[in-house]
C-alpha cells in the first residue's frame, strides 16, 4: 500500500492542488461573467445587418476573438495572480507546506491548476464561437481551429507562468495583475516589432533593444485570429510543433524563477 | 407669449444642430469620430487583403493611396508598382522574424468571388461616423455595384452620401454608373453625368482645384451613353472635351478622327 502511494507522491501532490484550482474557478463567477458577455456582445454583433447581407460573417468572428482573447487574459491573469496570496492571507499556506508538500509542487500545482482551468474556459469560448462561425459560413475548419486553440492555450501557460512568477515577487495580486496585463498587451501590440525598432538604432541601444527582442516571450507567434478570420487555412504542423515547444520552455523557465524566489521566502504567522 | 417668442430662436438653433445626420455617434464622440472614421475604412481595406496589411510599425511610403480606394476609383497602376508598395514585410530580419511568419498572413491578395461583401461593415461604419468622407460611399457602392450584384444597395448608400455632400461630383459618377451599367437607363445615366461634370467645373471655378483624372472619367461616361443612344454628334462633341482633359490621348484622337469620317460618310449618304 505504502509502496503504491509513494510511487508518485509528487504527481499527486501536484494533481490535487491542481484540482482545488480548477474547483475554485468554477465556483466563481468570473468565467460565468465573462461568457455571458462574450455570448452577449457576439449575438449583438452577429444581428446588425449591413446593406440587407446575411452572408457577412468575418466581422463577427473578429469581434468574437477579440473578445476570447481578452476574457481568456483576464480568467488567466486574475486567477494566477491571486493563488499564492490568497493562501497567504487565508493562512492556509502554512499547513499545506507543513505537509510533504515541496515548494516547486506547490508552485507547479498552482500553475497546473490555473492552466488547465484557462484551458476549460478556452473549450467553451471556441465552441461558441466554432458554433457563430459555423452558422454564417455553413463550414468548419476543424483543424485550423484545433490549431489555433491550442496555441492559445500554449500561450496561455507563459502568461500564466509570468504571473505566477509576479506574484511571488509583488506583495499585492492587483499590482501583480496590472503590470501583468501592461507587460502581456504590450508585448502582444509590439513585442514583435522590436528588432525592426532596434535596426533603425544605433550603437549599444540598437543591441540592448535586440537583446530585448530576443529575451522576451513572443506572445505574438500564439495570435493567429488573422488566419481564422480571414480563413487562410492550417499552420505548418512543424511551425505548430516548434511554437508548442517554445512555449513549453519559457514557461518552464518562468516557473524554475519562481521556484527558485518562493523557496527563499519565509513565512511568518 | 413672450416667452414662446424668446425662446422660439433657441429653439430653432438647437433643431437645426440635432437634426444632423451624424446622430448619437456625433453627439457622442465629437470630433473624435473622424479619426475613428478613417480607421475603419483601413480596417475595410486590411479586410480587402484578408489581413495581409502593414502595422503602424511598418513603414508606408508617403502619397501612397490605400488599395481600396484605387479599385474603386478604378484607377490601374502596373504591376511592378503595386508589388514594391506591397512588400513592406521585406525579407525576414532573424530567425524569430521568419519563423513568425507562419503565424499572420504573409501573401498579397484581394477579395473576390462575393468575399467582397466582408468589408461592408467597416465602410458603413466609417461613413456613418464621417459621412463628409466620400470614399467609403464609392468603395462600397462599387463593390456593391459590380461583384455582387446588388445596384440597389448600392444606390441607397450612394444617396445617403448625396444627402451628406450635395456637391459631390464622385458621387455622382458612381450614380450614374448604376443607371448605365445595371440599370440600363441610358438617358437618366446622362443627366446625372451632366450634373456631375457641372458641380466638377463649379468646383474647380471656386478654386476648388479638383482631380481632373475624374473630369476625364465623367466626360468617358459621357460619350459611353452618347454611344449606346446612337447619336453621333453629340458623341463627337463629347469625345473633343475629352480630349481636353484626358491622359492618353493618342488612342482616343484616332477615335475621333473614325468617328469624323463615319459622320462625313453618314452626310453624304443622305
Amino acid at each position: 500500500m505504502s509502496s503504491v502511494t509513494s510511487r508518485n507522491p509528487d504527481a499527486n501532490n501536484v494533481f490535487a492542488i491542481a484540482g482545488v484550482v480548477i474547483k475554485e474557478m468554477y465556483r466563481r463567477k468570473d468565467f460565468y461573467v465573462l461568457f455571458a458577455l462574450i455570448v452577449v456582445i457576439t449575438l449583438i454583433l452577429g444581428s446588425v445587418s449591413f446593406f440587407n447581407d446575411d452572408r457577412i460573417v468575418r466581422y463577427v468572428k473578429d469581434g468574437c476573438l477579440l473578445l476570447i482573447w481578452l476574457c481568456s487574459l483576464v480568467i488567466a491573469i486574475t486567477t494566477a495572480a491571486r493563488q499564492i496570496p490568497a493562501e497567504r492571507e487565508s493562512r492556509t499556506i502554512y499547513p499545506l507546506l507543513a505537509k510533504p508538500v515541496g515548494r516547486g509542487e506547490f508552485v507547479a500545482g498552482k500553475f497546473l491548476g490555473c492552466w488547465l482551468a484557462c484551458g476549460v474556459s478556452l473549450l467553451a469560448f471556441y465552441f461558441f464561437f466554432g458554433l457563430i462561425a459555423a452558422s454564417r459560413e455553413h463550414t468548419l475548419p476543424f483543424l485550423a481551429y484545433f490549431q489555433a486553440i491550442w496555441l492559445h492555450w500554449m500561450c496561455l501557460s507563459i502568461v500564466v507562468a509570468l504571473v505566477i512568477l509576479g506574484s511571488v515577487v509583488f506583495t499585492a495580486p492587483s499590482s501583480n495583475a496590472t503590470i501583468s496585463f501592461i507587460v502581456v498587451l504590450g508585448i502582444m501590440f509590439a513585442g514583435g516589432h522590436l528588432n525592426g525598432i532596434a535596426i533603425q538604432m544605433r550603437g549599444f541601444s540598437g543591441g540592448l533593444v535586440y537583446g530585448i527582442y530576443y529575451a522576451l516571450p513572443h506572445l505574438e507567434w500564439y495570435d493567429v485570429r488573422e488566419l481564422i478570420i480571414h480563413n487562410w487555412g492550417s499552420i505548418d504542423w512543424l511551425a505548430w510543433g516548434g511554437a508548442s515547444i517554445y512555449a513549453i520552455l519559457y514557461s518552464g523557465m518562468l516557473l524554475a524563477c519562481a521556484w527558485m524566489v518562493f523557496r527563499r521566502r519565509t513565512f511568518v504567522l | 407669449m413672450t416667452m414662446a417668442t424668446a425662446l422660439e430662436p433657441q429653439f430653432q438653433k438647437w433643431h437645426s444642430r440635432t437634426s444632423s445626420s451624424a446622430g448619437v455617434l456625433a453627439a457622442l464622440m465629437g470630433d473624435s469620430r473622424r479619426l475613428f472614421a478613417h480607421q475603419f475604412f483601413v480596417m475595410a481595406d486590411s479586410y480587402f487583403h484578408s489581413g495581409f496589411y502593414p502595422s503602424i510599425f511598418d513603414s508606408k511610403k508617403p502619397g501612397e493611396e490605400l488599395d481600396l480606394k484605387e479599385e474603386s476609383h478604378q484607377k490601374q497602376e502596373g504591376t511592378k508598382q503595386h508589388e514594391e508598395e506591397t512588400s513592406f514585410l521585406g525579407a525576414p530580419k532573424d530567425l524569430f522574424d521568419r519563423f513568425g511568419r507562419n503565424f499572420y498572413p504573409t501573401t498579397h491578395t484581394h477579395l473576390h468571388g462575393g468575399n467582397e461583401r466582408e468589408m461592408l461593415p467597416w465602410l458603413k461604419l466609417s461613413a456613418e461616423l464621417d459621412p463628409h468622407e466620400i470614399d467609403p460611399y464609392l468603395a462600397a457602392s462599387y463593390w456593391l455595384r459590380t461583384s455582387l450584384n446588388n445596384p440597389g444597395e448600392a444606390e441607397r448608400f450612394l444617396r445617403e452620401g448625396l444627402d451628406a455632400n450635395p456637391d459631390s461630383f464622385e458621387i455622382l459618377l458612381e450614380l450614374g454608373r448604376i443607371n448605365f451599367y445595371n440599370r440600363k437607363n441610358s438617358r437618366v445615366a446622362r443627366n446625372i453625368f451632366e450634373l456631375a461634370l457641372k458641380k466638377w467645373h463649379h468646383r474647380e471655378a471656386a478654386g476648388g482645384k479638383p482631380d481632373p483624372i475624374v473630369c476625364a472619367e465623367i466626360l468617358g461616361e459621357i460619350v459611353r451613353t452618347d454611344r449606346e443612344q446612337g447619336n453621333l454628334k453629340q458623341q463627337l462633341a463629347d469625345m473633343e472635351e475629352l480630349l481636353k482633359v484626358a491622359p492618353g490621348k493618342g488612342s482616343l484622337q484616332s477615335q475621333i478622327d473614325e468617328l469624323k469620317a463615319k459622320l462625313a460618310e453618314s452626310q453624304t449618304n443622305h
